[in-house]
């Protein structure tokens, strides 16, 4: 049964009603602005300073799952334009209370004929390649921010734990994706895009031990 | 009527100046030397100036009442003003435990106002004429935006505040209260 768009709303906000302990938003976003600068001093290097950020969140979101999954009920989505509708409406609001609305785009490349894929199966499940873009209108981690010119020169991306997270996240439900940053507007663009791309979708590993 | 603000971090480094032109009338101020000088030179820093170097002509006179803005010679006379001022801020500060302290040094006709935040921020803002309850309202309004840019993680104690959002809003704040 195809849950709605509605519904997903609905289950969104109830979780984050539902929610015993939340942190306070200015707690929130200093902490994490006094991270990023701490970062960026022991680095130097924006590049690097992304690449972490991103590799903490993918240590989040591989945490974050679990709790997610056992919260929301929710079961497992048919496709991966659906993985989209869940990620924005439900996902994000039960952990940051916004709602980034959710676009989604076709494979680059879309043939009938049986391409070879890389993991060897037809791509029956998901399609590889498929993506969506999560527009955010308000970004809680950035509340205070203003970027100083080197930040902006050396390609900063002020929020790029959230790409890890999701990638962490969907990793653990057998999803393969990239999550990155299209646009950004600390960095003077008109919007904050998120675009997270299938990459494939992960067989289901047996686990060690089971004969 | 001119202003002038400087924003200094607690080690006294400037962080932010602004000069700002009222379009306020402004109050006859009964400076000592005025009457003494030739009209000409009754504008806002050939007072100053002619009592610094004791010179008669003074090279910035200005035509009417209009107020000659920062010239090279008035900035450095503003500065010297304003770093003066800095000791009896000191001084004040100790014995006071409020925020705003009003007049606190007089140069000539430059009076010098200053606000101390909780954090050892010092706000001077030179003035002429008497303005208490516009400059306590100025004062408050550039707090609470300098409270917004020092939630900046990027931004320190110390750094120079190069936002132009913040400029842009203690100019219309300037505007409104001087």
């Amino acid at each position: 049964m195809a849950t709605t768009s509605k519904q997903y709303k609905g289950i969104g906000e109830d979780l984050w009603k539902g929610r015993a302990e939340k942190v306070n938003a200015e707690l929130f976003a200093l902490t994490y602005g006094a991270l990023v600068v701490q970062l960026i001093q022991d680095y130097e290097d924006y590049a690097e300073v992304n690449k972490q950020l991103e590799k903490m969140g993918y240590n989040i979101g591989t945490r974050l799952i679990e709790d997610f999954l056992a919260k929301s009920n929710l079961g497992r989505c048919s496709d991966f334009r659906e993985v989209g509708e869940v990620v924005s409406k439900v996902g994000f609001k039960s952990f940051l209370n916004i709602s980034p609305s959710v676009t989604h785009g076709a494979p680059p490349s879309t043939s009938t004929s049986p391409r070879p894929m890389s993991t060897g199966s037809a791509p029956t499940g998901p399609s590889s390649g498929a993506y969506f873009t999560l527009t955010l209108d308000e970004n809680p981690l950035a509340e205070f921010v203003e970027l100083p010119e080197d930040a902006l020169e050396g390609g900063l991306w002020f929020s790029n734990v959230l790409c890890g997270v999701l990638r962490g996240a969907l990793e653990m439900v057998q999803m393969q994706v990239q999550a990155e940053f299209v646009s950004d507007v600390l960095r003077g663009d008109e919007t904050t895009e998120i675009r997270v791309r299938l990459i494939k979708t992960l067989d289901e590993e047996i686990p060690v031990g089971d004969d | 009527m001119s202003h002038h603000l400087f924003v200094l971090s607690p080690s006294d480094t400037p962080i932010y100046n602004l000069t700002h032109s009222s379009s306020k009338p402004a109050s006859s101020i009964a400076s000592p030397l005025a009457s003494n000088l030739p009209t000409w030179s009754t504008s806002a820093f050939a007072g100053t100036l002619t009592a610094l170097s004791g010179a008669s002509s003074a090279t910035n006179h200005t035509s009417g009442g209009a107020v000659r803005m920062g010239g090279g010679q008035d900035r450095h006379v503003i500065q010297m003003i304003a770093n003066a001022s800095l000791d009896a801020v000191e001084d004040v500060m100790r014995k006071e435990n409020t925020m705003y302290l009003k007049a606190i040094d007089k140069f000539n006709e430059w009076t010098v106002s200053a606000f101390i935040t909780p954090g050892n921020t010092k706000f001077i803002l030179l003035h002429e004429g008497k303005n208490d309850d516009g400059i306590k309202s100025f004062f408050m309004d550039v707090w609470e935006l300098y409270v917004k840019t020092m939630l900046n993680p990027f931004h320190s104690a110390h750094t120079v505040v190069r936002s132009s959002v913040f400029d842009t809003r203690v100019r219309q704040s300037a505007k409104k209260y001087l």
